[in-house]
């Protein structure tokens, strides 16, 4: 297929003809303020102080000089990996707890990459307090690493559970290196991750009856137990209360469900008072369809429309048994949401203007944003067959409404056309100024990595380009 | 995973600066840490318990460099501690504070000991401290702020602990310094004398 057969490659402009008036767009359309990050870097700043605090009780329970054979120095080295791995354990279980004040100062994709960096530290720090405190020791007794073991797995309180939380800690670290992880099956991953949970409980206990800095009552001792329960209520509130609340004000049900093309269905909910449902074009939610065979699943799934006080709607390529059973949905099923997440929204843009690049099915957040995007934007939208175009008619419209470039470029990666446009030159060439704009990336991961490479090559920060990742 | 990378890195470099900073020693914090040569024994003489020769390992050990840090021994505080009565007179008996007749007076003040290493031989166990609430002439708890920590040393500070702390705790129960050393924390119950010794000086 080459570029002269792509489907609709016009451009479009809302300039032109505004006849009908239909637009897809009820309410005049608000575009949001623009969420700076200023508020992530508060917290970054907060999370810091946090982790020196945590290290300051052993630097002033330690006299100076007192550091003086090698048992004591690598006591001491294990006890701050110790103090460090503790807290960052905190920090790690915080940022999943789905709080919604993290969602909305950091953003779930922030989240989920400083989870993963915190991770690789948290897990070097597990095993580096370890080491250094099981070399402290036999030193220190004059014994093996392994007789030291012993000792410590046999006369220690708490000891054993902690090394137990060690061992757990270490699976999930090695389970989420990425190659490893695609090997695995998710359910099998995911319920590694949930045992995190369980490092939590099981390696409370030794931090408090052996630990230098903490055995003994005291502010330190205290302060470090608040932490622990204030991370508790995060989660407690994170993933029970908050969605309580949120789902008995909204009690969502399924209203319709519309087939979009062969393999796509439409969604659409109703529900209470969701004229104060917060909701920000191309953020996400956790859905749980309340019927037999689907209630034990939730599933992330973009809203394809932005907020309009009156219903929501998901739209969902059919890609698996979970997703082919939502094709069979019954009106006024009910619908357990958690959310909205997501900082791929028009909040977050750093530009003006913005160009959107959808694939396929990404095309559903990247709709509901085009409602909220200043007007001025460009959407490319990739698709491997007409066929596999969803929602044209409410892009087209939008596209005049919202004076909107709008393409389709359609045919496989390989095609010369597709090609051709996905390349820092083509991108030039269609948007010449790609370089000053935010950028909205979502689609199948093959189109998402080619992408940002063109676009790096083509001039576009960093910081512009914002991509639509689920974490998990 | 560059930042995972810079992370670790970044925590490496800390900690190992954090126990080099702490290794070497600082002059005022060293001279506290170091006997002051033969401490004022409250606990008269022959009270010390002690017979092994490494007894009294700290007070042996009093080390060339503690001649510059030696002002600050405890007996000079002694000077500068508040006290709320003129007690001082009656003490440097072992009995003293319980045959006094001066009218107690009954406030509550704690008193910390000098620092004192626990020490084997060459062999540094850790810092020992001791803190005693002092009740008109009475010793009413005591409570050690620092002990040896670390493998073995653990359990042996948890012995010493259990023996001498507390309102209920040998120190208490003696009134002195004269203490039984716990077995096997030899190192560890001389510094904890020897702490102890120099807080009875200060309070009495």
């Amino acid at each position: 297929m080459t570029h002269s057969h792509t489907h609709a490659a016009g451009r479009r402009t809302g300039t032109s003809s505004r006849h009908g008036g239909r637009s897809a767009v009820p309410v005049p359309p608000q575009i949001p303020a623009r969420r700076g990050p200023g508020g992530r870097r508060l917290l970054a700043a907060l999370l810091l102080v946090g982790l020196l605090a945590s290290v300051l009780p052993w630097w002033l329970g330690t006299p100076a000089g007192s550091l003086k054979s090698t048992a004591a120095t690598l006591s001491a080295a294990g006890r701050i990996t110790g103090l460090v791995a503790g807290y960052l354990l905190l920090v790690q279980v915080l940022m999943m707890s789905r709080l919604s004040v993290l969602e909305r100062w950091i953003g779930g994709e922030h989240l989920s990459r400083w989870h993963r960096d915190v991770g690789a530290t948290l897990l070097v720090a597990v095993l580096a307090h370890l080491s250094l405190i099981l070399a402290g020791y036999s030193e220190l007794r004059k014994q093996s690493i392994l007789a030291e073991v012993g000792t410590l797995l046999g006369e220690y309180e708490d000891m054993v559970s902690a090394f137990v939380a060690a061992g757990i800690m270490m699976l999930i670290g090695f389970s989420s290196i990425r190659v490893i992880r695609r090997a695995l099956p998710y359910e099998m991953w995911h319920l590694l991750h949930r045992s995190s949970y369980l490092v939590l409980l099981l390696g409370f206990g030794h931090q408090f009856t052996h630990g230098a800095q903490l055995y003994r009552p005291g502010p330190v001792r205290t302060g470090w137990i608040a932490m622990y329960v204030l991370v508790v209520a995060a989660l407690l509130w994170g993933r029970v209360i908050a969605p309580l609340a949120f789902n008995l004000r909204h009690q969502l049900r399924v209203a319709d469900v519309v087939a979009e093309s062969p393999d796509t269905v439409s969604i659409y909910l109703t529900g209470e008072r969701l004229d104060r449902l917060a909701m920000l074009g191309g953020q996400h939610f956790r859905w749980r369809f309340l019927t037999r065979g689907c209630w034990w699943q939730s599933h992330p799934f973009s809203v394809s429309a932005a907020a309009n006080g009156r219903w929501l709607r998901l739209t969902v390529k059919v890609v698996g048994t979970h997703t082919a059973d939502l094709r069979d949905l019954d009106q006024g099923t009910r619908v357990w949401a958690q959310g909205p997440s997501g900082t791929f929204t028009a909040a977050h843009r750093v530009r003006e203007r913005a160009l959107l690049i959808a694939g396929g099915s990404g095309i559903t957040p990247i709709r509901a944003m085009l409602e909220e995007l200043p007007p001025g934007a460009a959407l490319i939208y990739r698709a491997r067959t007409p066929a596999d175009v969803l929602l044209s008619r409410e892009l087209d419209w939008l596209a005049q409404e919202r004076d909107t470039s709008l393409w389709y470029v359609i045919g496989s990666r390989d095609d010369p056309g597709p090609r051709q446009l996905m390349s820092p030159d083509g991108l030039r060439q269609l948007v010449p100024d790609v370089a000053r704009r935010d950028v909205y990336l979502c689609g199948p991961p093959g189109l998402v990595e080619q992408s940002v490479r063109a676009l790096r090559r083509a001039g576009v920060p960093r910081r512009q380009i914002h991509l639509a990742t689920f974490e998990l | 995973m560059r930042r995972a990378f810079l992370a670790i890195t970044g925590l490496a470099a800390s900690t190992t600066a954090l126990v080099v900073l702490k290794g070497s020693p600082e002059a005022t914090q060293v001279a506290q840490n170091l006997p002051s040569g033969q401490p004022v024994n409250p606990a008269g003489p022959g009270a010390d318990p002690s017979a092994e020769p490494a007894a009294d390992p700290a007070a042996a050990a009093s080390t060339p460099s503690a001649a510059p840090g030696a002002p600050s021994s405890p007996t000079p505080t002694k000077t500068t501690t508040a006290r709320p009565s003129g007690t001082k007179t009656t003490t440097k008996a072992p009995s003293a504070p319980r045959t006094t007749t001066k009218a107690p007076q009954s406030t509550t003040r704690r008193v910390t000991g000098a620092g004192f290493d626990a020490k084997d031989g060459s062999e540094t166990y850790g810092y020992v401290q001791v803190q005693i609430v002092v009740s008109g002439n009475r010793i009413v708890d005591a409570v050690a702020l620092s002990l040896p920590s670390g493998g073995e040393s653990d359990i042996h500070s948890g012995d010493v602990r259990s023996s001498y702390d507390g309102s209920g705790g040998e120190v208490v129960r003696k009134q002195n310094a004269n203490l039984n050393t716990v077995s096997g924390a030899t190192a560890t119950s001389n510094a904890y004398k020897q702490s102890l010794r120099a807080a009875i000086e200060q309070a009495f």
